[in-house]
């Protein structure tokens, strides 16, 4: 009986839900702000929704003990299909910049609802990308911030972690080590070294650091973008300046790849991308944008940030989103943050389908892992991950991609890479010592020839 | 008391609250598309048939509507008045039983499926025949049903009820009903029989849907049969004599005993739960204030309540009829009130009314030596003392249980507790409904076999142990979910 009753509470209850929730939501997304355990619901229900094509998990807890949780997206939630590229979207690493939070928590319901009711970008986009989502890398900061009391938020409380660490400031400073090496010679990849140790036994990272660089290294993420407040535009790398002055035009190598990614995402949105914006606030410097899009150093000098670690460290290109002039704005303004990164959101991750892709093999078709990709002229070169499957992302041109391994001969195709969709380029490598073999056979045949011939 | 005050003042503000949502409470355009939607919904998944003869004739009328020629009818109102004029022929056929030899069409004939049945659909072409040689209503079309069979009388009383009931508006019958009364095809007699057939046609839908758990449709389709109540009453006193025979002349009808008692009761026990009712409908359309979940409760004990109150027919105990109905009412807006304020969980609430709603039955079985679920209406005018004694046990039973309620839950208050959100069960199961219905056309799409429940709770099931291992969903939640899936 009492089950029974149960259901039937629970089925009036859809009934009487059904009618409520049609109230101040948008085909489904409820737009509020979601404190800790909200959001937890919250992602839980879009699990629910959405079984076959989602799945949470945690990367870790923050200092207080919150998880830091992701939801991921993909029609094989759970594992890396070879050949489909990852991507991420992290928010609210600053606490009180909640604007970003809540945009990660309205698109994963949105990803859910327009996957369930057909809509093909969507469709194609969750069965070819995986997608994660991790509304808060710092629950402990967001929970500070909304508790203060009053419709006026600080501009400080909450930014930092439950230790006081500023997070977009703690990650290991590659960007120092990248300028020694583009001056005296080095590597320009994947440089932080003996990573797992240097991460574990860095007694100045922070758990959500910590939680995050072992995320980073567990997934080949391909693409990423990391949800602030405060502005309202699109910050790529590099983030520190390479004299160390306060503002500097400090290009990456991928300069125009990022310009295009950076581009990919204020075009959609109009505030972002309105050349006649006025700024935030009445003595801020603006001079840096262009289209909705900044160059980090251009704009003001970040050492330790997650974006450049990213791409220092590992094969994933970040960018950095402003979306908010205000920081934790009033809870009626979230429709309408919405409404202005939709589309926005949506087209940055379909951006992580550009440039080349293909598989590195040995001449038996096993896949060489950690192969280098390197592009000629563009000094950043990435790794093939598990399956031997790489993604090189490249605005459209004409480009030489060498595939290289150790033991392994090099071998260079030309490529002709479009807009988009990604190119496919495939390598088979052959290892030194099958060519030595080769070349010994080749000699064999050689002497073979020639004894038989002059008779010996 | 600080929190009586409160509670009063809560109580005062629920009840400001229910004269001013009153006047929204009953079907307004946007309040019964939203029932409406859910009422499809809910019917389609319980009914489909049903839905499928309703959707298919109104296409069909509306098809019929623009091809048939209508001497004075504009275009506009064309399809409406072509779907009443369905109506109206269907009517006309269930107003006359007593058999006549035509039949309305010639192609009628290839498809009698039962005798007395044709029989009554022939009387109508007699009729129209007799009466109006100008109207053109021989088209055969409507009275096919889905797969061609001519529709029964029974049908047709049914399709009219169902259309009543879907569109949640009785002006449909009054449409129908008018309109044959100016064209003379039904008497007054006739007309009242009719609405006493649709009437008892209605109630059946209302229980069989009371009976698949839907108890909020009951709830609200009172209401509809008040509004119609009142309505009929304006009308002519039409609806007195079929009211009295549907009173007294239990036998005649063809509803479920149970059930009809049921319905009584609800009707009588409507008008003295007023102030519950509308408190009801308030938090069903609140939704964020509070919590619709226990708004609804009050609905979900009536089986065991109304049969209390049922037995407490009699004059002599419309006191204590009184007296309960304010107790119950007093106590669930206390249950409310504190889920409001976050001092206890919507799940606590509800497992407290369910107890008190399992305490209501046991004690009247162990005072009346009867269970409830079989009621007896003559038999309990005698034990007047004893429910007495019951109900005054009970309440007191019910103050204290909420006074160690109260006192055990004030700690465990939790801050998040003060959300606008609905409670997490509902968010839950309405995410959960959405995965099965966009499964379910997912599978029809694809030209599956229908999904694999057993497997998908299966696999629902191991996920969500894993998740509340790695912390990511907590026990409770974990069991409501599970709790859900298993009841599917």
């Amino acid at each position: 009986m009492k089950p029974l009753f149960s259901s039937v509470i629970l089925g009036a209850a859809v009934l009487a839900l059904a009618g409520a929730a049609s109230t101040g939501t948008d085909s489904g997304i409820s737009f509020e702000y979601h404190r800790y355990e909200e959001l937890r619901k919250a992602l839980v229900s879009v699990w629910l929704q959405c079984p076959t094509i989602t799945r949470i998990y945690t990367i870790g807890e923050s200092f207080e003990g919150r998880e830091l949780l992701v939801l991921e997206m993909s029609d094989n939630p759970g594992k890396h299909e070879a050949g489909e590229p990852e991507f991420k979207y992290i928010a609210n690493m600053h606490g009180n910049e909640a604007v970003g939070r809540e945009l990660v928590i309205y698109l994963a319901q949105y990803l859910c609802n327009q996957y369930q009711q057909g809509n093909e970008t969507i469709i194609d986009l969750v069965h070819n990308t995986r997608i994660h989502l991790m509304p808060s890398m710092n629950p402990d900061g967001f929970e500070k911030a909304a508790s203060q009391p009053g419709e006026i938020k600080d501009w400080f409380v909450g930014r930092s972690n439950a230790q006081g660490v500023d997070l977009n400031r703690n990650f290991p400073d590659l960007d120092r080590i990248v300028y020694i090496n583009e001056r005296e010679g080095g590597a320009n990849n994947h440089l932080l070294e003996n990573m797992k140790k240097a991460v574990d036994e860095n007694t100045k990272l922070a758990p959500e650091t910590k939680a995050v660089i072992h995320w980073i290294m567990d997934i080949p993420f391909v693409l990423s973008a990391n949800l602030h407040g405060g502005d309202v535009v699109a910050n790529y790398p590099y983030d520190e300046t390479r004299s160390g002055s306060t503002h500097e035009y400090s290009a990456s190598p991928d300069d125009v790849m990022f310009k295009s990614l950076a581009r990919a995402y204020s075009m959609y949105n109009p505030v972002m991308s309105d050349p006649q914006r006025p700024p935030c606030r009445k003595n801020d410097d603006d001079s840096s944008f262009k289209d909705g899009i900044t160059n980090g150093g251009a704009w003001y000098s970040v050492p330790g940030g997650m974006q450049d670690f990213n791409y220092l460290s590992s094969n994933c290109f970040e960018i950095t989103l402003e979306l908010s002039c205000d920081k934790f704005p009033n809870e009626e303004m979230l429709k309408n943050y919405w409404e202005q990164n939709r589309d926005s959101l949506v087209s940055y991750i379909e951006q992580v389908h550009r440039g080349v892709k293909g598989f590195v093999r040995d001449l038996q078709g096993n896949p060489i892992s950690n192969a280098t990709i390197a592009v000629e002229e563009i000094d950043h070169d990435i790794t093939t991950a598990k399956d031997g499957d790489y993604w090189r992302l490249l605005a459209p041109g004409n480009y030489k991609v060498a595939a290289s391994a150790p033991g392994y001969l090099t071998v260079i195709k030309k490529v002709a890479v479009p807009f988009s969709p990604a190119t496919r380029v495939d390598f088979e490598l052959e290892s030194q010592l099958e060519r030595k073999e080769e070349e010994k056979e080749e000699l064999m045949d050689w002497w073979k020839m020639m004894s038989e011939t002059l008779n010996f | 008391m600080a929190s009586k005050r409160v509670g009063l003042f809560v109580l005062l503000q629920l009840l400001a609250l229910n004269v001013v949502s009153q006047t929204s409470a009953f079907p307004t355009p946007t309040a019964s598309a939203d029932d409406k939607t859910v009422y499809n919904r809910q019917l389609t998944e319980e009914r489909p048939l049903q839905e499928q003869i309703a959707e298919a004739d109104s296409v069909k009328a509306a098809l019929q509507s623009a091809v048939s020629k209508q001497p004075t009818a504009p275009k506009d109102s064309e399809s409406e008045q072509g779907d009443d004029f369905t109506m109206l022929k269907s009517l006309a056929d269930g107003q006359n039983p007593k058999g006549a030899p035509e039949g309305p069409g010639k192609k009628e004939d290839q498809y009698i499926p039962d005798e007395s049945d044709s029989t009554k659909s022939r009387r109508l072409a007699d009729d129209y025949d007799s009466t109006k040689s100008g109207m053109d209503y021989d088209d055969p079309e409507s009275f096919r049903q889905v797969d061609g069979t001519p529709l029964t009388a029974e049908d047709i009383v049914q399709k009219i009820a169902n259309k009543i009931y879907e569109e949640d508006d009785r002006g449909v019958f009054d449409r129908i009903v008018s309109k044959l009364l100016k064209l003379g095809l039904i008497t007054e007699n006739q007309a009242d029989t009719l609405e006493f057939q649709v009437a008892e046609a209605l109630q059946d839908l209302i229980t069989k849907n009371a009976k698949n758990n839907e108890i909020e449709d009951m709830e609200s389709v009172d209401q509809e049969t008040r509004g119609e109540q009142d309505d009929l009453g304006a009308d002519a006193d039409a609806w007195e004599p079929p009211r009295r025979r549907y009173n007294e002349d239990d036998e005649e009808e063809e509803v479920n005993d149970d059930d009809e008692i049921v319905d009584k009761v609800d009707r009588d026990a409507e008008q003295d739960v007023d102030g519950a009712d509308n408190s009801w409908d308030k938090d069903k359309e609140e939704g964020n204030e509070v919590n619709p979940e226990d708004g609804l409760q009050d609905l979900q004990y009536f089986p065991n309540f109304y049969r209390l109150l049922k037995s407490l027919d009699s004059d002599q105990d419309a006191q204590e009829r009184e007296t309960l109905i304010t107790i119950m009412k007093t106590l669930i807006d206390f249950v409310k009130m504190m889920v409001k304020y976050g001092t206890i969980t919507p799940e606590e609430g509800v497992s407290y009314l369910e107890n008190l709603d399992a305490m209501i039955a046991m004690q009247t079985k162990n005072k009346l030596g009867k269970s409830l679920v079989v009621p007896d209406i003559s038999g309990l005018t005698g034990k007047n003392l004893d429910e007495d004694d019951n109900t005054k046990s009970e309440t007191a039973k019910m103050q204290k249980e909420y006074e160690s309620l109260k006192d055990s839950t004030k700690e465990e208050q939790q801050p998040s507790a003060e959300t606008s959100q609905p409670g997490k069960s509902e968010t839950y199961l309405e995410a959960i409904r959405k995965n099965i219905e966009w499964l379910k056309k997912h599978n029809k799409e694809e030209g599956k076999n229908d999904y694999d429940l057993s497997k998908l709770k299966d696999f629902m099931d191991q996920q969500v142990d894993s998740y509340i291992e790695k912390g990511i969903i907590a026990k409770d939640e974990g069991d409501t979910i599970k709790r859900i899936y298993s009841s599917l």
